[in-house]
Formats: structure tokens, sequence, C-alpha cells
């Protein structure tokens, strides 16, 4: 059931992905209307999926009271599933339907690749992980990531349209596009948002770590990325503050944060032995 | 019943003649319609136009002619070949092309929907409409809604002074909190800082060489002026420029801009160069957050788009030819007593 649902909610996120393709293409204010209708049922199918995985993992008796997101299946479908959600919720705030085309195929990608590569079953949890901690400090960390996508998909609309205006021969993409300092601003308070909830995140997962094994911080690979992650960002916005860098400028370093936020997610499990406990991979 | 139509418009008829209907109060002309045995009345009164629909029984012998007599007597001159006469299927297309904005100044323009709305309310309110005109005047409004949707009539520039203020817009956002700089007095920097005052840009500050003729433009607009010699300084805080001096030589340059962009944090600058020779030196395009459109860039992007629009008015004339034929065979068939659904067309319609 969990599997057939994740499946379902892939289908709808993609038939919403090529709605907002459409509506990048095509003015017609129904293909963004479905867009957001076949999103919401995407977000429902993949929670009631993720309900599923949490019941079968509250089978297993040492997994009681922790959520299932110590495989790639499961960090992956709570990735995709929070980045759904997080654009449901700006999209349906600011409606801003031609974003839909930039921040829709994170979700897709990260569902898609957890159906295909990663492996479903829920395992018990090792005991090193049996902590409360689990249920807090990679759901947050994870959640800052999904905002980091959605601003990821802002400063791509930002070149777009920065690229446009440059050009002197503007489509009719142009005029559809949020304006650049608009974007800038999302951009720039996206990142504002997450870059606390990154930062708290990782001083959790000192303070589990503490609890664990009696230290802090241990430079393993996932520490340091993360680490670096945090920094590059609090660059961007230190710079964005101080109002030296706006413009496609400011958002090369942010996508650079954001490459940085990828690796730390997937690059660094091959590099991480502390870290090492996402199973069920390629 | 017939439906009628006597009216005049920017094609046919001379403004002073229009401005003598303009004047007519729409409610009292109704009232003085229906004593005159005409049924239901609806008038559309726009600057471009002023058109009187009614109907009249089959037998009362009160056909458009009577009507443009009847309009001619409250205008108190006679309209000639400036008038318009259509009965039935030709008023119900003509209705429709009005409300499609295929018979507007600027093909396409959105504000003749709302007028023809506005009109329609106003004869409701004065109880000057029946079934039929209901009928008709709500059909005109979805045919112009429909053909909004479905075409890109109305899609893109029609001239240079909105697109200029359009990319403005691209760039910054809500223009209420942008301010422009114009530098020079040519009559196109005048039209453009109207349409800037007309979408509330925060601030409009003008700078000419000739100090006198730098505040009486500035007291046009409602903006401020500042002396020719302390434009540069005002570089740093104007978001949208617009160059129209009659200097041989460029005035901006992208050292001045550069020495701009220090003070402005990163903020965007949008040049309008319309000036001939130029005033703006290209190099400054080249710059990170400033962008400069040249008359030529400008011209270009119209032409595109009302080429484009050429193909978009043969579509909406399709779409109103095919709405108002179904809508005058409904017509016929309620005044024969066998009325047919009207709404069996629409599936999918929304």
């Amino acid at each position: 059931m969990e599997l057939a649902l994740a499946k379902a909610a892939f289908a709808f996120y993609a038939a919403a992905m090529a709605l907002a393709f459409l509506y990048l293409f095509y003015k017609d204010d129904k293909w963004s209307l479905w867009m957001l209708r076949l999103m919401g049922v995407g977000v429902l199918l993949q929670s009631a999926s993720f309900g599923f995985r949490m019941h079968s993992f509250w089978l297993i008796p040492e997994n009681r009271y922790f959520l299932p997101i110590n495989s790639f299946f499961g960090a992956l479908s709570y990735l995709s599933l929070a980045v759904a959600a997080v654009f449901y919720f700006v999209e349906g705030r600011h409606r801003l339907g031609i974003l839909g085309a930039f921040v829709l195929p994170w979700p897709v990608i990260g569902l898609g690749s957890a159906l295909i590569w990663a492996d479903p079953k829920t395992s018990g949890l090792v005991p090193a992980l049996q902590s409360y901690w689990i249920n807090i400090h990679p759901v947050v960390l994870m959640t800052s990531y999904a905002a980091f996508g959605n601003a990821f998909g802002v400063g791509l609309a930002l070149l777009v349209q920065e690229h446009q205006i440059k050009s002197r021969k503007p489509s009719e993409l142009c005029y559809r596009l949020p304006s650049i300092e608009e974007l800038d601003d999302l951009n720039y308070h996206i990142i504002a948002a997450a870059w606390p909830v990154l930062t708290v995140g990782i001083i959790m997962g000192g303070v589990w770590a503490y609890n664990a094994w009696g230290r802090f911080w241990g430079w393993d690979p996932k520490e340091t990325w993360a680490l670096i992650t945090a920094l590059i960002y609090a660059g961007y916005l230190h710079m964005r503050y101080v109002g030296r860098l706006r413009g496609k400028k400011a958002i090369y370093v942010s996508m650079v944060g954001f490459a940085s936020v990828v690796f730390t997610f997937l690059g660094v499990n091959f590099l991480s032995g502390l870290h090492a406990y996402l199973s069920g991979g390629a | 019943m017939n439906l009628l139509l006597a009216g005049l418009n920017h094609k046919t008829a001379p403004l002073p003649l229009r401005e003598r209907l303009a004047v007519l109060e729409p409610q009292k002309t109704l009232h003085q319609l229906r004593s005159e045995g005409f049924a239901e009345g609806v008038i559309i009164a726009t600057c471009n136009r002023f058109e009187l629909y009614a109907l009249a029984p089959r037998n009362s012998g009160r056909g458009a002619a009577e009507l443009s007599v009847f309009l001619e007597r409250q205008a108190g001159a006679p309209f000639g070949p400036a008038a318009y006469r259509m009965e039935n299927g030709d008023a119900v297309r003509h209705l429709f092309e009005v409300a499609s904005g295929l018979d507007s100044l600027v093909v396409g323009e959105t504000d003749i929907l709302g007028q023809v709305k506005d009109s329609y309310f106003v004869a409701k309110d004065a109880g000057m409409t029946g079934k039929l005109s209901n009928v008709l005047f709500q059909r005109a409004l979805f045919v112009g809604k429909r053909v909004r949707t479905e075409t890109a009539i109305s899609v893109g520039p029609t001239s240079v002074a909105s697109l200029a203020v359009d990319l403005a817009s691209r760039v910054f956002g809500n223009l209420a909190d942008c301010s422009a700089l114009i530098l020079g007095a040519g009559a196109m920097a005048q039209t453009l800082s109207r349409t800037l005052r007309s979408r509330s840009a925060k601030e409009i500050v003008i700078s000419n060489r000739s100090w006198d003729r730098a505040r009486e433009i500035a007291a046009e607009c409602a903006g401020s002026a500042v002396p020719w010699e302390e434009f540069p300084r005002a570089l740093a805080a104007a978001d949208i420029v617009i160059a129209s001096t009659a200097s041989p030589t460029p005035i901006v340059n992208s050292e001045t801009v550069l020495r701009a962009m220090k003070g402005r944090m990163g903020r965007s600058l949008f040049f309008i160069d319309i000036s001939m020779p130029r005033n703006v030196d290209e190099s400054v395009h080249g710059l990170d957050h400033v962008y400069l459109y040249r008359m030529e860039d400008l011209e270009k992007i119209v032409a595109e788009s009302l080429k484009s629009r050429d193909h978009a008015v043969r579509h909406a004339g399709e779409i109103v030819r095919e709405k108002a034929d179904e809508f005058s065979r409904w017509f016929e068939s309620v005044r024969d007593g066998r009325e047919i659904s009207l709404t069996h067309s629409d599936h999918g319609d929304s």
C-alpha cells in the first residue's frame, strides 16, 4: 500500500510538473490552477504513503516512536514531501504559478529516484539511532533542505528573467515571470528563513553527538559539509544584507550553497563513517 | 421583436459629433426611448463610441433607421454616413466584436469589456432590459472574456510607452516603489512620465538644461526638478531613467553609471533612451544590474507584438462569428415561440 500510494503521488507530481511547463509557454491560468490541485492531491497521497511507512515501522518493536527516515527511501520520500509541501504553501499564498516549472522537478526527481533506486524495506533501527533525536535532528535539517530547494528554483527563475531583459528580445515568458527584484527578494527571504533552521539542525546534531558519544563535534564528512553549506549561505546572507551583492551574482552564490546541500545529503554518504546510517541505497 | 443598433465610433464619426452624444445622460435617453415605442434598450458610451441597442416589436414599423433618427434628435445634429445602423444578426455580431475589443482603437484592449458590463447594468437599473437584452449582453460579456483567454489578442505591448513601462515593471515589480528620472523635455519623455504617473510611480524627477523648462514639466506631472549639473548624482536615487535630450554626444556613459551604482546597493537601474542621436552610451548595457533599451529596441518589440496580434484577430473573428450565429439562431427561435437551448454548445466552457 505504501508503495502504491507513493507511486500515485509520483504520478500526480509528474503531471503537475508537466502542467507547470505548459503554463510556462501558454497563457492560461487553468494550467496553473490544475497544477496546484494535482500538487495538493500528490501531497495528500504521499502523506498517506508516509503514514503507512510509519505504521510498518511501528510494527518493529525497537522502532516505536521513531520516524522512518533511517533509509534512503524514507529520507528521500520525506524530503520530496517537504519540498512539495513548502511549494504548495508558497504557491498557495503568492500564486506565482510560473515558479512550478523551476521547483517541481525536485520532488519529482526525489521521489522518482527513491522509487527506482532505493530499497523501500523498513528495518530495525541500530541502537545508536534509537533516540528521540532521530525525530528532530534529521527532520529539521531536511526541512531546511526543502526550503533551499525552493530557493534554488526561484534563483533559476531570476536567471531566466535577467537573461530575458538583457537580451532586449523579451518573450512572452518575460511578462509572466515575477520581476527581477521580486525574485531576488523572495530568494533572500526563503534563505533567510531556512538558514536558522539549518543551523539549529546542525547544533542539535552536536547535542545528540554529545549525548551519544560524549563529544560535540567530530569533523565527520557529513558534519563538515553541513557546516560548509551553512557557511556558504551565511556568506550569501551577509553579503546580501550588507547590500554589496544582489541579482545574478548573489544567485550564483546561493546556487553553490544548494550544490553543497545536495552533496551533503547524497555525496557525503560515500565518505562518511559516522553518518553512514542511510541504508538501502543503490 | 427586432434587435436594432444605431451608433458611431472613432472610425466613422469625427470627434465633435461624438462629443455631442457623450454629454447625453444614458438613463434619461433610455426613458425617452421607451416613450417612443421601443422596448428594451442599452447604451454603450465610451470616449471612442456611442451605441444604442434597442428592441422593437416586429410590426411596430421601427427599424434601425428610426432608431438613428431618435438619436439624431437627442444629439441635435444629423449623422448622415457617420453612423452605422444594423439589425438582428448584424447587430449581434457587432456587439460581440465590440466586447471582444475587435472594434477598439487599440485592438484587444481590455477596458471595453468592463465598459460594456457597466453600460448593461446602467440599463438594467433603469429597468430597460428584458429577457432578450439580458441574454444578449451576458452573452457578449462571455464572448469577450472567452476571446481574451483563448486568443493572444490582448497579449503583448501595443505602444512604445506602455512597453517601456511594462519592461520597467519586469525589473522592479510594483512601480509604486520606483523613482523615475527624466533627462530632457521631449514630447515622448512627457508621454512616458504620464504613463509612469498613471502606473503610480513613486516619484518623477526632471532634469533639463533649461531650468525653467524643467520646472514647467515637473509642475505638469506633479514631479520635482533638479538642476542639470546635478543629474549624475540623481542617478544614484533613480530606478528608471528616461533620456530624451537633443545632445549631439552621449550624456551618460559607463563611468557615470558605475559611480551612481556605488550608492545603489546592487539595486537595478533601467535606462530608456529615446533620443536621436543617443544620449546613453551602449557600454552601459554591459554593466551588472543595468539595462538599457533604445528606441529601436522598443519599436522592434512593439512591431512584433502587433504582427502576432494579426493572427489572434483572425482567430477571435472566428469565435465571434460562431457565437453570434449561435445567438441569432436562439433569438429567431424565441421570436417564433419555439425556444431552443442556448447553452448546449458551451460544453467545456467555464
